[in-house]
């Protein structure tokens, strides 16, 4: 694909519990390729990533989330447009994966309403970690677009979309650091889940036995990415239906 | 929507070996720039404490105070300072973080900029010849695996570390703040 042959800019920010990098690049000659415009298609995709964590982090106070995990039985919250089509993709990876994908962390008890958001009962509480950074990758992604910016990428701590450009791809190292040249990555998403094996704690874990090791799943958009690492790394299978369904590809690299 | 052509190395099963991975995102300068547009200067300040001023960060943090390397400088416009321009590193498992953090007059964090990252395998972050190869780097001199747009991709890296020393230097210059207000 045509590269842009302005200059790359990029900066990174703490944000989603990570560090978020954005990358924008410009062809050389373009009028909006002037200091204050590229700056402010940046922010654009910062503002973009800080509206989705304010919105849906079980962190962020005011969120949606955090309001309808602290709320009563029987009580709805309301829902802003982005964060509904969010949780209807939740829902929708949730019945295709035979609930093996699950924001409810098994409580269940969440249903989409017109009004918003009802909690069918109190013990049930949600969790979008498994999905919000691809989202609001999609969100920054689509806001850089829409600002202007020609080509670039958005990654958020190692879940990452690009577009008009080719981008060289390395994976961390998790247990000695460094990282490990993988390949590149054309127009679309890449996310990466670790899995440990089963007597490690704090970690995701793997079936069957396996010992540790990453998912990586390539998919058009971050969210599915995200989701499907979940998927594949809770079934082990890199060849699962559903990647099919979401124009996915799956690799598991030992470690 | 189209499924993203992906090409990864055949020997995907089995990676080859760790190398390490830097990117310079800005100068101090550029950075300075960037979080007070509107300042005319960037001064140096030195934060010395006080042993009654110690021991009230020492409450607020909850840990005992060090004198911290960080480099400060007051922006100014007209004379009238507008804020901090704090500039710290910290180090995790195999990262090492350069970063900015802006402080309006009122205390509060403006911006949080990231300088540099510089992750490696071992513990070569904690070497100082490691960390020497970066000195006189500038912002575009970046040492990275293959071309300038490489990304990395992994289990997510959590930016604790940067969050608490945010955290650290916004205590500090309350309790600076605090003395020069005639508290």
């Amino acid at each position: 694909m045509p590269a842009p042959d302005g200059a790359w800019l990029r900066r990174a920010r703490p944000a989603l519990g990570t560090l978020v990098e954005i990358g924008i690049g410009w062809r050389a000659g373009d009028a909006s390729a002037a200091q204050h415009a590229r700056a402010a298609v940046l922010e654009a995709g910062f503002a973009a990533i800080a509206h989705v964590q304010a919105s849906l982090s079980r962190f962020a106070a005011d969120s949606a989330i955090a309001r309808y995990n602290a709320a009563a039985e029987g009580e709805v919250v309301p829902l802003e447009p982005d964060s509904r089509e969010l949780l209807l993709l939740a829902n929708e990876l949730h019945a295709a994966s035979a609930g093996c994908f699950d924001v409810s962390l098994g409580s269940g008890g969440w249903r989409l309403e017109d009004a918003g958001l009802r909690k069918l009962h109190a013990a049930s509480h949600l969790d979008l970690g498994g999905l919000a950074k691809g989202w609001a990758v999609d969100r920054a992604v689509a806001a850089l677009q829409e600002a202007g910016a020609f080509a670039g990428w958005v990654n958020a701590g190692g879940d990452l979309r690009g577009w008009g450009v080719e981008l060289p791809l390395a994976l961390r190292d998790e247990a000695t650091g460094g990282v490990r040249h993988l390949g590149s990555l054309g127009e679309g998403a890449f996310a990466t889940s670790c899995f440990a094996a089963r007597n490690s704690p704090g970690r995701q874990v793997l079936a069957g036995g396996v010992r540790a090791a990453h998912v990586s799943v390539a998919a058009p958009c971050c969210a599915w990415a995200d989701a499907l690492t979940k998927v594949v790394g809770i079934t082990g299978d890199p060849h699962h239906p559903l990647l099919q369904r979401y124009d996915a590809r799956a690799w598991i690299h030992q470690q | 929507m189209r499924a993203p052509v992906v090409v990864i190395a055949a020997s995907a099963a089995v990676l080859g070996p760790a190398c390490a991975f830097a990117v310079e995102y800005m100068s101090v300068e550029q950075a300075q720039r960037s979080l007070f547009p509107q300042a005319d200067r960037f001064e140096p300040q030195a934060i010395t404490l006080s042993p009654a001023q110690q021991q009230d960060l020492q409450g607020r943090l909850g840990s005992t105070w060090h004198a911290p390397h960080w480099k400060v400088f007051a922006a100014l416009k007209d004379g009238q300072q507008q804020g901090w321009v704090v500039v710290d590193e910290v180090v995790g498992k195999f990262e090492l973080i350069g970063y900015a953090v802006a402080v309006g007059s009122d205390g509060a964090v403006r911006q949080v900029e990231i300088l540099s990252y510089r992750e490696s395998h071992g513990h070569e972050v904690r070497l100082a010849p490691w960390r020497k190869q970066f000195v006189g780097k500038k912002a575009g001199d970046a040492i990275q695996v293959g071309r300038d747009i490489a990304n990395i991709s992994g289990a997510t890296l959590s930016c604790n570390h940067v969050t608490e020393g945010v955290r650290r230097i916004v205590q500090t210059l309350d309790v600076v703040r605090a003395t020069h207000a005639g508290a």
